[in-house]
This record gives structure tokens, C-alpha cells and sequence, in this order.
């Protein structure tokens, strides 16, 4: 694999842009089951639910379907699920990997794989306790520079934090073409 | 040593028949009926993989005084050899190892065989 600065987490929330560009930057980690249109580098899911939908979308055929110990041990026959990894901070931070959202483990993977910059897309910060979550692990990341992608008008809610940037999808799809 | 561009991700250790387990290199040199029943051995677990076996698959040709290691790219391979061993009386070691793609680290879970399937524990 490709030794690259960039990865892009795609959150909970359906994405109207073209992923596939994305792939250009890095390695893309998506959430879930909501943007299950394309194949991505890894998938996050800890739900029984999701993993059955993941396994069963042909779409998605080729990328990694990252999942915690519990569903580990039940799908692990299944050649595209793979284990995930010890995550550093997991209980500084208070989560458990069953019971957070997709994104967040999608977002802690992410930051456990490249530990540049992490561009955020259709991640959902409306949940008061995701946002506090993202703020938790940028806290515990200083060194990782996390980007948030939004549709103008851009959020202030990440302002406070000194490694936390909010930026428009013209602004992404620029810094893609510049890396293409 | 392993194929190139292949990634073999589970891996199984099938015991020596039971004449044969346990013995070290120089009871070995000593026994050539031993010998050549273990590579017997080897080649028939060969022959039943290619039988069972969709994906590639690989016979460990590393000496162990436990078992044969075995590796299998697919997990439906791995799953049938388990599953389909007590028909031709063998017995594997109750323990699953599983590379992690993320890691690079070849992670150990034990296994509990019952007729009706495979579980991890």
C-alpha cells in the first residue's frame, strides 16, 4: 500500500460527492451501512445488522469490513472481515467499540492508520455526544490535523480546538487534485 | 516460504498421525518408517485440500513436531477442512490463526469443533 499524509473518514451521513475521487488522496474508511454504493480501502461496523447488510452489498466487494472482537469471533469466516486493531486510548477516552457509532470507530481507525490529516466527510456532528466524542479524540490526537468537510455556510463548532479545521467539499475536491 | 501477491489469511495446524507425534529430529533420522509415513501424510493432505479447497491453499513444508500447518486464502476453505477432517480421521489443534490485514499480525483464537459447525471462543 501506498505511504500517504491524507485519509478520509466518511461518516453516518449520505454523501453527495464522489468518493471515488477521494481514493486519490488516501485511504478512505467508511461508516456503517449509509454510503454503500462503492468499494472503499475499509468499512466500520458493530452492528449485527450492518455487518449482514455489508456482506450481502456487492457493491462494496473488495474492501475490508472492520469490526470488533464480538462480531470478529462470530463473522471471522468471512474473508472480508477483518479484526480490529487495539486502539490506543480506547479507555482514556471512555469508548467502547460495540456501543459507539460507526463513525467514531471509522474516525479512530483512521487516525490509528494515518496520523496526518484526516478529512471528515458526511460525519455527523449535530448528535451532541458525537461532537463531543470528536472532540475527545482530536483532543487526545494533538498531532493529527482533522479537516471537517461541509456545505457552505461552514460550522464554527470546532473552532476551539487548534487541530480541528472545517472546510468546503470546493476546498477538498482542490487538495484531490492537487495530490492526483 | 509463501507465494508472492497471495495472502494467505487463515491458518490451521492438523496433528501427525498419532504414531508420529511428539518426535524430535534424531528419533526421526533413526525411524524412516516415521519419515515416510509423515510424508505420506503431507501429500494426502494435499490431495484432500485440492479436492476441498476453492482458493489456493498451502501445506506448511516446515518440520513441527506437532502438527502440519496449513494455510488457506479463503475462509470458506478453512471452514470446510475443519469441518470435513473427521471424515478422513484427523484432527486438528483447536486453534484458528487469522492474519490481520490492518496489523500485518497473525492473531490466535481457539476453536471448538461440534458436527454442526465451528466456533470461536
Amino acid at each position: 500500500m501506498k505511504k500517504t499524509a491524507y485519509i478520509t473518514v466518511v461518516g453516518d451521513l449520505p454523501v453527495r460527492f464522489d468518493l471515488e475521487r477521494s481514493l486519490l488522496l488516501g485511504p478512505v474508511v467508511a461508516s456503517g451501512n449509509t454510503n454503500k454504493h462503492m468499494r472503499y480501502t475499509h468499512m466500520t461496523a458493530n452492528s449485527e445488522a450492518q455487518v449482514q447488510d455489508l456482506l450481502n452489498s456487492p457493491a462494496i466487494a473488495g474492501s475490508s469490513i472492520v469490526v470488533p472482537d464480538r462480531l470478529f469471533r462470530k463473522y471471522c469466516f468471512f474473508d472480508a472481515i477483518t479484526h480490529l486493531p487495539d486502539l490506543p486510548g480506547l479507555k482514556t477516552m471512555d469508548i467502547d467499540p460495540d456501543k459507539c457509532t460507526a463513525q467514531s470507530l471509522s474516525l479512530m481507525l483512521s487516525v490509528y492508520l494515518v496520523q496526518t490529516v484526516v478529512f471528515l466527510v458526511g460525519y455527523n456532528i449535530s448528535d451532541p455526544r458525537e461532537l463531543s466524542l470528536l472532540r475527545r479524540i482530536a483532543e487526545y490526537n494533538g498531532q493529527t490535523k482533522f479537516t471537517y468537510i461541509c456545505n457552505p455556510p461552514r460550522t464554527n463548532r470546532l473552532d476551539d480546538l487548534p487541530n480541528c479545521f472545517c472546510d468546503t467539499f470546493d476546498k477538498y475536491r482542490e487538495v484531490i487534485n492537487r495530490a492526483k | 516460504m509463501q507465494s508472492k501477491d497471495i495472502f494467505y489469511k487463515y491458518s490451521l495446524k492438523l496433528k501427525w498421525p498419532a504414531q508420529c507425534r511428539n518426535r524430535t529430529a534424531e528419533i526421526l533420522s533413526q525411524r524412516p518408517d516415521l519419515v515416510d509415513q509423515m510424508n505420506k501424510f503431507r501429500v494426502k493432505i494435499n490431495n484432500v485440500c485440492m479436492i476441498i479447497c476453492r482458493d489456493k491453499f498451502q501445506v506448511d513444508t516446515g518440520f513441527s513436531a506437532t502438527g502440519v500447518r496449513l494455510w488457506f486464502v479463503s475462509g470458506q476453505d478453512c471452514y470446510d477442512f475443519i469441518i470435513r477432517q473427521p471424515e478422513f480421521e484427523w484432527e486438528v489443534w483447536p486453534e484458528l490463526d487469522v492474519m490481520n490485514f490492518i496489523t500485518s499480525q497473525l492473531e490466535s483464537f481457539s476453536i471448538v469443533y461440534s458436527p454442526s459447525g465451528v466456533n470461536i471462543v
